[in-house]
């Protein structure tokens, strides 16, 4: 049984569930290392369901989307606040789920390391 | 979002993996946006064409995708890239090994696989491009190149957004974008002016003006520039600066721009003093190890304006002079003598590439540049590099030592 389920709008479908990890703003392009998935700050969100509220910065971030995707590196899911080009494109050329338009208290309410199930629009934190 | 049946059989897969896949990328990020249908594109101009901007995730993108069989459905152009493609020595203070023209050659023939015009310049509008297309005003294109993008809408009056990264491509791939942004008139009307008149400014002060205007404008329409620009360089600089230094995709420029000026008063921001004083700022005062015109790339007008400026002093210059251009451009001043007379100056060349899309000064030394380009000042510094600007004149006074 969930917690807390949160509703979304689908831009990229698909189910993943995991662990979350939460970010502020991010830009894929200077933030993440696309052979390891680890962020500058150290965490990783290799095989992870990452909350990202807002992206922002450099167009080539979606070739870096694309490329932990290929790398096995990828996260399972990203799930946003607000969601811009630069990852639309990324998510949807890496087949990576990708869910926005969720309410603001998602990036509050969820810690890094909680148990996400996200099926399309529908978000649970199960643990 | 509404698609037609055409586009209905690209989505899914009639005409194959690649195009679906650019379709359906379009439609998402349209979606994301809040746009109800595609556009046909005339042209496609393609950014992120340079080994040191995408980098290895870049260069697999763009070779997986010609790997697809993508081919452009509308005539494609592509940026700089990383080198001079005949000369990978061209660029001082740049380390070019073999696997970095190995990856650069990658990806140029990865665009040449999917059937790209390898102009290799960031000014499309000053090659063959506009005529052979025949682009007028109101023609809807979608070009990746912000400083294009930005000079496209405002001086030229097609309508793109800023099409960044593999955004572009899969307009190539489709022929078409999202219809959002700049394509729609509502959002090409000004809502706020600045105002800097108190005297006609050159190509280094349009560049300022760019950068000043692009930190306080926060609005999704463009601003107002009421300015006398003293040539065609300035429009540039200013397309340039107000691409790099913020998310600007046009300007209206009254007498400039070929559409219908706004209605009613608009607020209003006098730039004249601030202007004045970070032009003083930034001019030159030390003997640069490089003064650089070609940012972006160089037209005809520019070496023009060199050569003049160069024949009024004897000797050489004490600083290496480089230009930037496209390979068009040089070809056309090459045919006309210029080419011989400012080499025999001591002006070298830089074709396909320039100093920001190439390994230029990432690392090691880091030599003095002194350049025209508001947009060459915003990029070299963040690499550490100390940089001046100033017009054509004051850096050839400064090249001798002036």
């Amino acid at each position: 049984m969930a917690f807390k389920t949160y509703r979304g709008r689908v831009l990229v479908e698909g189910t993943a569930e995991g662990e979350a990890v939460v970010v502020d703003t991010l830009s894929f392009y200077g933030d993440v290392d696309p052979e390891t998935g680890v962020l500058v700050d150290g965490r990783s969100i290799s095989g992870r369901i990452l909350l990202v509220r807002r992206g922002r910065g450099s167009t080539v971030g979606s070739y870096i989307i694309y490329s932990l995707k290929a790398n096995g590196k990828a996260p399972l899911a990203i799930l946003m606040e607000k969601s811009e080009p630069i990852i639309v494109a990324g998510a949807v050329l890496a087949g990576i789920p990708l869910v926005d338009s969720l309410p603001k208290e998602v990036f509050e309410e969820v810690k890094d390391g909680y148990r996400v199930r996200v099926s399309n629009g529908l978000v649970e934190v199960i643990g | 979002m509404y698609l037609t049946r055409e586009e209905e059989r690209m989505f899914d897969g009639y005409y194959g993996e690649a195009v679906s896949l650019a379709i359906r990328v379009i439609v998402k990020v349209g979606e994301a946006l809040g746009a109800e249908r595609l556009i046909r594109v005339k042209h496609v101009h393609v950014s992120g064409a340079s080994y040191s901007t995408v980098g290895e995730a870049g260069r697999r993108f763009i070779v997986d995708l010609a790997g697809k069989g993508a081919k452009f459905r509308v005539y494609t152009t592509v940026n700089p890239v990383g080198m001079d493609t005949e000369d990978p020595n061209a660029i001082p203070y740049a380390i070019i090994t073999r696997e970095y023209i190995r990856g650069q050659n990658d990806i140029i023939n990865a665009f040449k696989a999917m059937g790209a015009d390898l102009i290799l310049t960031c000014t499309p509008y000053y090659t063959y491009i506009p005529d052979k297309l025949g682009l007028s005003v109101g023609d809807h294109v979608a070009w990746g190149e912000s400083s294009a993008v930005v000079y496209g809408n405002s001086v030229m009056g097609v309508r793109t957004n800023r099409e960044g990264g593999p955004l572009a491509l899969m307009a190539g791939i489709t022929g078409r974008t999202y219809y959002y942004g700049m394509h729609i008139d509502s959002f090409r009307i000004p809502t706020i002016r600045y105002v800097a008149r108190r005297k006609p400014l050159d190509e280094a002060e349009a560049g300022i003006l760019g950068e000043l205007i692009a930190t306080i404008h926060d609005d999704e329409k463009p601003p107002l520039i009421e300015a006398v620009f003293t040539s065609d360089p300035a429009l540039r600089e200013l397309s340039a600066a107000l691409g790099a230094a913020g998310s600007i995709a046009m300007a209206y420029i009254p007498g400039v721009t070929p559409e219908k000026p706004p209605q009613g008063r608009l607020e209003s921001i006098e730039l004249d003093e601030e202007l004045k004083r970070v032009v003083e700022e930034r001019a030159p005062n030390e003997t640069p190890d490089i003064v650089f015109v070609g940012c972006p790339h160089a037209s005809m007008s520019d070496l023009e304006m060199l050569k003049l400026e160069m024949k009024k002093y004897s000797g050489r210059p004490k600083s290496k002079i480089l230009v930037s251009t496209s390979r068009h451009v040089y070809l056309e001043a090459l045919s006309k003598g210029l080419v011989g007379e400012l080499e025999s100056m001591g002006v070298s060349f830089i074709r396909d590439s320039c100093l920001i899309v190439s390994p230029f000064a990432r690392r090691g030394v880091k030599p003095v540049v002194a350049t025209n380009s508001f947009k060459a000042y915003f990029y070299l510094r963040k690499r550490g590099v100390p940089v001046y600007i100033a017009g054509i004149p004051r850096l050839v006074r400064a090249s001798y030592g002036g």
